[in-house]
């Protein structure tokens, strides 16, 4: 097995509710891959990336992280995952905006002991990298959508992952977010060496920043992103024949590749 | 250190929504209270063991989706209620040990009960000084914890248990039927202040200790019920930080 497939997937199967939702996939991730899993709704994206992570049990296949079966799979901490509705929970709950991100650094590692002078640095790191200084000591039931949605990901980065997981981790938020959220991302993939994969509708930033896209639609198909490729050809596997996704290379901003 | 113990479970309970499970396993209780004195053995000793039982019940049927969180609270508290209900009646009647721990008896409490009582809050407090970090994890997303690799299925059948112990012990201070409260009132009253999570379990835990020491001196005061002035003195600091929180 070639030691950069930090993600492997063979043959997977995943059923929920007696309705099969995942269809004999087969790809794989490489290391510092950025990868944009998009397709309609409901057509498997969660699904997919759940099952990958272990959280929902598949019908048959193999899945191998890190060249172990998921099943057996107990370096977490070189993981880290933002689910999709991460930002619905209770606004009365007591945490800060630093509380949450130091349960990032809760693992395995520190069951039953207090988090060390390191974990606390690697806290104020992620507080910085995802601009959240100002309402680090803010409760998070009185953040905007779009500072919630940064929280998570800083709770997840503060682990330093290998493998970051996002499940559509910026939504209604206006577009300037959007942009800066797309820039910190291809920072974290091409200068922390991280590999990214997330759930994405935008199509665009998938194309033009992204080096490879799965498209789910209960059957997966993985293409790395080339100039050669062309989107269209992909998206209607996923999203049916008629479907139009009008997309011009040139309109990738030139800043993108290297923020 | 017992109301330490139930306040910051409390703040735990709250957070999970899971606070009826205290009415539950008190009640749940009554029925080893019951046998523990138709034989003539201390009665906390069945009553925990019951509590401990009727706990992982309720914690299983939930994760097996046979019955949601507050119906299978339902279930175990009537079963433990009818068993103490029977007990009582194949005894002849109430006596009036069985109303001190309907009611609570702090005042009468003696020097054995006393020592074990310590002993067991002790037991949760270390617990949760222990675990609060990994507790706070699952309380606030009980899913992706298990990403995190702590052992999240053992922390709460953990939690759990320590949980039927500190209502147990409680139940011999303020008595079932209000157990409930000194376990939930003091972080209510804490939530109340949307603080951080540090300074909402300090708080918690001040407001329990206060709210039962300012209760027992009113009542020594005014020779009135303990359990019932106690009830009173917490819910009267609730009140008023709802409303100094709303001003």
């Amino acid at each position: 097995m070639d030691e950069d497939h930090v993600l492997v997937v063979e043959g997977l199967n995943v059923t929920r509710g007696g309705a099969q939702v995942i269809r004999n996939a087969s790809f794989v991730v490489n290391r510092n891959d950025y990868v944009g899993i998009v397709g309609p709704n409901g057509g498997g994206k969660t699904t997919l990336l759940l099952a990958i992570l272990g959280m929902i049990p598949r019908e048959s296949g193999t899945i191998k992280i890190f060249n172990q079966d998921i099943a057996s799979f107990r370096q977490w901490q070189r993981l880290a995952y933002v689910p999709q509705d991460a930002v619905n929970f209770d606004p009365n709950f007591p945490i800060t905006v630093r509380e949450l991100i130091s349960l990032g650094r809760v693992n395995r590692g520190n069951l039953g002991r207090p988090l060390k002078a390191d974990d606390w640095e690697a806290v104020e790191d992620s507080i910085d990298f995802m601009g959240l200084r100002e309402i680090s000591d803010k409760r998070m039931g009185e953040l905007s959508g779009g500072q919630k949605q940064r929280a998570f990901i800083a709770k997840a980065l503060v682990r330093g992952p290998e493998i970051l997981f996002l499940d559509e981790p910026i939504v209604g938020v206006d577009a300037d977010t959007q942009e800066k959220f797309f820039q910190k991302m291809s920072n974290l993939n091409q200068k922390r060496n991280i590999t990214i994969l997330m759930v994405s509708h935008d199509l665009t930033a998938v194309f033009c920043r992204m080096s490879r896209v799965l498209c789910v639609n209960r059957d997966v198909y993985s293409s790395p992103i080339t100039p050669t490729v062309d989107p269209n050809e992909l998206l209607r596997k996923a999203y049916g024949e008629h479907f139009h996704f009008v997309y011009h290379r040139h309109e990738c901003r030139g800043d993108f590749k290297d923020e | 250190m017992v109301t330490l113990a139930c306040a910051w479970i409390g703040l735990f309970l709250i957070l999970r929504k899971e606070s009826m499970i205290v009415d539950g396993l008190a009640h749940t209780a009554f029925g080893g209270i019951a046998i523990g004195l138709f034989f003539s053995i201390n009665p906390i000793i069945p009553a925990l063991l019951i509590s401990a039982v009727a706990v992982l019940a309720i914690s299983y049927l939930r994760r097996k989706g046979i019955a949601q969180s507050d119906s299978a609270i339902a279930v175990m508290l009537a079963i433990g209620f009818s068993t103490g209900l029977i007990i009582i009646s194949l005894a002849g009647g109430f006596n009036v040990e069985l109303f001190s721990y309907l009611f609570g008896s702090i005042l009468t409490i003696n020097m054995g009960d006393l020592l074990t009582v310590s002993l067991l809050s002790v037991v949760t407090i270390v617990f949760l000084s222990l675990f609060y970090k990994e507790l706070m994890c699952i309380s606030f997303d009980e899913r992706s914890s298990r990403l995190t690799g702590i052992p999240v299925e053992y922390l709460s059948v953990a939690f759990n248990l320590i949980v039927a112990l500190t209502i147990v012990l409680s139940i011999k201070i303020i008595g079932i039927i209000l157990v409930v409260a000194l376990v939930v009132l003091p972080a209510l009253t804490a939530l109340q202040l949307r603080l951080s999570f540090r300074k909402t379990m300090l708080t918690t835990v001040f407001v329990g200790v206060v709210g039962l020491i300012m209760g027992l001196i009113i009542s020594a005061l005014y020779d009135i019920a303990t359990s019932g002035v106690i009830v009173f003195t917490l819910v009267f600091i609730f009140a008023v930080s709802a409303v100094y929180s709303r001003l």
